[in-house]
């Protein structure tokens, strides 16, 4: 239990040096220096030194938004097993009480940006209300797969001991596709390239970035912890299953897992080099994709074990 | 169970959500050209009759099937300038969720023959029957006439793997008349295609029903 | 004398002395209100204790000499009339305040009869042991809510509401009535008790038709044109009770024959599973799409019936298909929320009232920045939006949390069970999603951002009788949610054990369930109340400034500008547009100088737009040829009867 608390701080204490590798990847393609690894931390500690601005129009929703949206990006992280390590908290059916607070977390999210009638932060938030509609509906197909594979509704049936492996064994190459669409979701619900851009300037062509525009200090600051962590939590779950080995050793384990995530986020940084942002209106076609992708793969094994 | 042929007939249907997807021509016929270099090479893996004459037949398959026919298409649409979109009829999103509930759909079906081949993949049956439906779906949904020539390349595909799944001794030999018609129908469309271009200076097949008159 | 014929009498005498009192406004309200709340207190307790300590409680009475009027108060009963009684009283709190024209004290004095015939009869559906006592508060409850529906008759479209609801109701029962003569053909009796004893084939089609029956009153797609018609014609706590609690009767009436034919094919389990995912999905979708506040809601009751079917619908499944445990999620997660959804639907409706009556419209895209007058309305719709849209830690997180374990059970099984479970999973997730995205809009439009019309400004909010029952059920949706053991234990109470062949279910594991929900939601508020206290440490002494949105370097902003209800569903409404045919008016803009232009758009019902072809054009065809019966002759009519009386003495 202590060991698992010491994972969990650890987990948010690292979840912006990570964020901060696909700046560098990025940086890297674009023949640059790129900021250093820690600028997620100077940025962090800047902004909760700062004062902030409410706008007029906004009400208490607006101060409760980035608390709501830290809180439940934080709470998840509490059942996620890292490096093969049992989570804090873990129960029958937890999975879906991650995925509903996340939602919870994004309606605050929403109600804080449609506080500042600002016409910008009303379109993100429509997109935000739209796209991950579809990635839930992906991300309940893998739970399916997962469930019928092994019996369990727990985050940490999947992720300790051997069992990541296990599911290997038991799906095969279908688990291939599973890991394929996790990466688009991660993507999409993290708004990285080609969903969003987190980079962009124009403000219409935006999704997360545009619905805290009027965020400031350390309410901004929350705002960036929570979704370094709510990054760190899809990153880390396809790092376990990419690096589904267990040794025996902590140690060992450690550098494996660190090992997959390292991979995943270079991912996305390299995908973020390569790719341009979709229009707005192909988006829920790429999002599909990886609905079909989960469908497919859930069919397939299926059939395979039968 | 028997996971190379599963996972490349796995790839076969993925191969169809693709397809499904694609809105411009290049695309597709790359997505078709590796699903008729994969669904060639099935029969292998099988491992129905490793002869050398066996070999060589899969081999001049591959090439026609998965190299010489896709080229064709491709340069038949490169000199004609055609449109690169394939032009839906049904949007990609139903497009996508009808393919999904078309695979669910021949897994379903599949199960009602009794096929010989259910020793040798489970998969290959709905696979099969996967193809036959999406390329008759690909031809109706799409149209841009390319698009539907390269349904109707879908649909070979899967009569083939139909064929694979009886290991008939006879198979190659009809299974190559029948491939040397497609790719003789292939070359007939590449020009008559030019034909219809110089014609309409575009290939909407919508566009035919203005010769009734 | 009973505790519940008490509450009944009381009930009903609140009515009629109404109706005596006219002419002494605020008296007659208090009398009302008083004697409604009362009774409706009485039989709450009635029903929970009933509940509590399992058991069946019977009456009957002889009628006419002929049929016996008979009651039994089960399990099952004693859960639907805890949700009717509460919400019937927390109305009838709200109506004090909300019912404040004494221009119309007359027809206020009315409606509260037929108000206390509504709570009194819906109650009576739900205890009624045979088919005759059925039919007959059946017929009461559709004919006294006809008539609060067109409490503002003046309105063409009210009467239009109330004719539609009318024809909906009795074409329902219909079909009802009918299934009862095959019941009574079949075992020539009138209970409910006495029905497994008929041949399977009778027992099917009985089932088809009562679910098309009740269907119809619980506004299952596509029986459920005339719901978004008739709630936003009636007063607002009419709306309430109607979609909170009456729409339920129904599904009381779908669980009660299920339980009493013993008929456990997995085909009528699939056939509500089947409803109740397309009612979710497509209910939610044209939720998105309306523009008025109550036609909004009245499709997210379309919606929830869905959810509650869904789950019901996996419960039959667990039954046929023999895993008892996905039978009981099932149907617990379902019956749990027939409850939840008439707490957090009748709050929906009374804010929505208030909304309403303070500002004078009910188009959501004229509102905005109500939150900054009315808190206490504000914030119990948010708690309300929160609870319907599926979060945790508000109780619609917990039915649907036990519907999920249920479906994920179902997924474990062979084939036919495990592609509907996963169908209804995914639905399930569907539904949450695009329901979060209806309520923030809902939230986001009309109660944040800056009043859209200048003209169109929230006053005050005044009135203690209508802001206490909100906060009363916000304060349920937040106990629920966090604190559920109770309330499922209630619902495990309700599931008809003997009509499903169990003998007892063991409760451990199920409150093993609601203990890790109290725990998740405990971790979520220490973890919460950790933010809020380092954010309070971070804004120590510093400043904090004040100043207007900022414009994105536009430097003219006016409220006009800001992103309205029908921009937010635009996108969303896209991706469902084959099931959502949106209709647009605008006339473009062309010419150096052009005329003001306008923009109108209108999310058609599929269900409500083939209703004409399929059902209205052949119907009034049919009736075109029959018209020569009709010729006005006074001989030919006598003929008729004549010819009446001879034909039934031949057969009868």
């Amino acid at each position: 239990m202590i060991k698992s608390l010491m994972f969990w701080v650890l987990a948010i204490f690292l979840a912006p040096f990570f964020s901060a590798l696909i700046l560098k990847v990025k940086a890297f393609f674009g023949g640059k220096k790129g900021p250093p690894l820690l600028i997620n931390y100077y940025t962090l500690v800047k902004l909760f030194k700062k004062g902030s601005v409410y706008s007029t129009s906004t009400t208490f929703v607006f101060k409760l938004g980035p608390m709501v949206s830290l809180s439940s990006a934080v709470t998840v992280l509490l059942f996620l097993p890292l490096a093969g390590q049992a989570p804090v908290f873990s129960f029958n059916g937890d999975l879906l009480f991650i995925l509903y607070l996340l939602g919870l977390g994004r309606f605050f999210t929403i109600a804080a940006a449609m506080d500042t009638a600002s016409p910008f932060e009303g379109m993100g938030a429509a997109r935000e209300a739209y796209f991950p509609i579809i990635c839930e509906a992906t991300l309940f197909m893998i739970l399916i797969l997962f469930y019928v594979l092994t019996g369990e509704l727990r985050l940490a049936a999947y992720f300790t001991g051997s069992q990541p492996f296990g599911l290997w064994q038991m799906a095969g190459s279908p688990m291939l596709f599973v890991v394929i669409a996790l990466f688009i979701i991660l993507l999409a619900e993290n708004s990285r390239v080609p969903v969003d851009d987190p980079a962009t300037h124009l403000e219409l062509t935006m999704i997360h970035e545009v619905m805290v525009l009027d965020h400031s200090g350390p309410d901004f600051g929350f705002i960036e912890l929570g979704s370094f962590c709510k990054l760190f939590f899809y990153a880390s779950i396809i790092a376990q299953l990419i690096m589904p080995f267990e040794s025996g050793y902590l140690a060992l384990n450690l550098c494996l897992f660190t090992a997959g995530l390292v991979v995943v986020y270079l991912a996305v940084g390299i995908m973020e080099s390569v790719m341009a942002r979709y229009r707005m209106d192909r988006v829920p076609k790429f999002l599909l994709t990886s609905f079909a992708l989960a469908f497919f793969a859930t069919v397939i094994t299926l059939e395979f074990i039968k | 169970m028997n996971i190379p042929v599963d996972t490349i007939l796995s790839l076969v249907l993925l191969s169809i959500l693709f397809s499904f997807g694609s809105s411009r021509l290049p695309g597709l016929i790359k997505v078709l050209a590796f699903q008729g270099v994969i669904v060639s090479i099935v029969p292998l893996v099988i491992g129905h009759d490793l002869t050398t004459g066996g070999i060589l037949f899969t081999l001049a398959t591959l090439t026609i099937r998965g190299i010489v026919i896709p080229l064709c298409i491709y340069l038949a649409i490169k000199r004609v300038a055609i449109r690169r979109e394939v032009e839906p009829i049904v949007g990609y999103h139903a497009s996508l969720l009808a393919g999904l509930g078309l695979i669910v759909a021949a897994v379903v079906v599949s199960h009602r023959f009794e096929a010989p081949s259910s020793s040798a993949s489970v998969l290959l049956l709905p696979t099969a029957i996967a193809l036959l439906v999406a390329g008759m779906f690909l031809l109706m949904a799409r149209r841009n006439a390319i698009a539907m020539v390269l349904g109707y390349i879908m649909m070979e595909n899967g009569i083939y793997l139909v064929g694979t799944t009886f290991s008939v001794r006879a198979l190659h030999i009809v299974e190559f008349g029948i491939l040397l018609d497609v790719l003789a129908g292939v070359m007939i469309m590449a020009i008559i295609l030019q034909n219809i271009k110089q014609t309409f200076d575009d290939v909407d097949t919508a566009l035919l029903r203005t010769l009734k008159e | 004398m009973n505790s519940f014929t008490l509450s009944m009498v009381l009930i009903c005498c609140g009515g009629l002395a109404a109706l005596f009192l006219w002419r002494q406004f605020l008296l007659m309200k208090a009398v009302a209100v008083g004697f409604i709340g009362i009774g409706c207190a009485v039989g709450l307790t009635d029903a929970l204790t009933k509940l509590l300590h399992q058991g069946s409680y019977a009456v009957s009475l002889k009628y006419l000499n002929l049929f016996s009027l008979s009651f039994q108060i089960d399990g099952l009963s004693a859960f639907f009339l805890v949700s009717i009684f509460l919400v019937s009283l927390l109305a009838a709190v709200y109506s004090f305040h909300y019912l404040n024209d004494s221009q119309k004290a007359l027809r206020t004095a009315v409606s509260y009869l037929f108000f206390a015939l509504l709570i009194a009869s819906m109650a009576l559906v739900v205890t009624a042991a045979n088919l005759i006592t059925f039919m007959l508060a059946w017929e009461i409850m559709s004919l006294s809510s006809f008539f609060l529906v067109i409490y503002d008759y003046e309105s063409a479209d009210n009467r239009k509401a109330g004719y539609l609801y009318f024809v909906f109701s009795h074409v329902g029962a219909m079909f009802i009535l009918a299934a009862f003569g095959i019941f009574y053909g079949n075992t020539g009796s009138f209970m409910f008790a006495d029905g497994n004893t008929m041949p399977d084939s009778a027992k099917l089609t009985i089932l088809i038709l009562t679910f098309i029956g009740f269907g119809s009153k619980a506004g299952v797609f596509p029986f459920h044109v005339w719901l978004p018609h008739a709630h936003p014609a009636a007063p607002s706590h009419i709306s309430a009770v109607m979609s909170g609690v009456m729409i339920k009767t129904g599904i009381y009436g779908i669980v009660r024959l299920y339980a009493s034919l013993g008929l456990h094919t997995p085909l009528f389990g699939e056939i509500v599973l089947v409803a109740g995912m397309i009612s979710g999905i497509l209910g939610v979708v044209y939720a998105l799409g309306q523009h008025d506040i109550k036609r909004l809601l009245a499709y997210h009751s379309v919606e929830n019936i869905g959810i509650i079917l869904i789950g019901i619908g996996i419960g039959m499944l667990g039954v046929s298909f023999g895993n008892p445990i996905m039978a009981v999620l099932g149907f617990a997660g379902g019956l749990l929320h027939v409850l939840n959804h008439s707490i957090f639907k009748s709050l929906l409706f009374m804010g929505a009232g208030v909304v309403i009556q303070k500002t004078g419209t009910r188009t959501i895209d004229m509102l905005g920045g109500l939150l900054k007058n009315m808190k206490i309305t504000g914030i119990t719709f948010l708690v309300g939006s929160l609870a319907i849209s599926g979060l945790p830690p508000f109780n619609g997180f917990v039915s649907e949390f036990f519907i999920y374990l249920g479906g994920f059970r179902g997924a474990a099984l062979d084939r036919t069970a495990f592609v509907l479970s996963i169908m209804a999973i995914v639905s399930l997730a569907i539904i949450g999603g695009l329901a979060l995205a209806c309520f923030t809009k809902v939230v986001g439009v009309v109660f944040q951002g800056e009043p859209r019309r200048p003209d169109v400004t929230a006053g005050d909010e005044k009135g203690p009788a209508m802001l206490l029952p909100m906060l009363v059920l916000a304060g349920l949706c937040f106990i629920i949610g966090v604190f559920p053991r109770m309330f499922i234990y209630l619902a495990l109470n309700a599931i008809p054990v003997s009509g499903l062949g169990y003998g007892r279910i063991p409760m451990e594991p199920f409150m093993q369930i609601t203990a890790n929900i109290t725990l998740a939601a405990t971790v979520f508020f220490v973890i919460l109340a950790g933010v809020v206290a380092l954010r309070l440490v971070f804004y120590k002494d510093k400043t904090i400034g004040s100043a207007g949105t900022w414009g994105c370097g536009f430097t003219q902003p006016t409220p006009k500008m800001q992103y309205t209800g029908t921009s937010y569903a635009a996108s969303i409404l896209e991706f469902f547009r084959p099931a959502a045919p949106l209709e647009e008016d605008h006339p473009a803009i062309s010419g150096r100088f052009p005329i003001k232009t306008h923009y109108h758009s209108h999310v058609h019902d599929i269900a409500e737009r083939h209703m004409v072809h399929v059902v209205v054009n052949p119907v009034l065809w049919l009736f075109d040829r029959l018209r020569w019966i009709q010729h006005g002759d006074i001989h030919l009519y006598i003929g008729y009867i004549l010819l009446a009386i001879v034909v039934l003495l031949f057969f009868i």
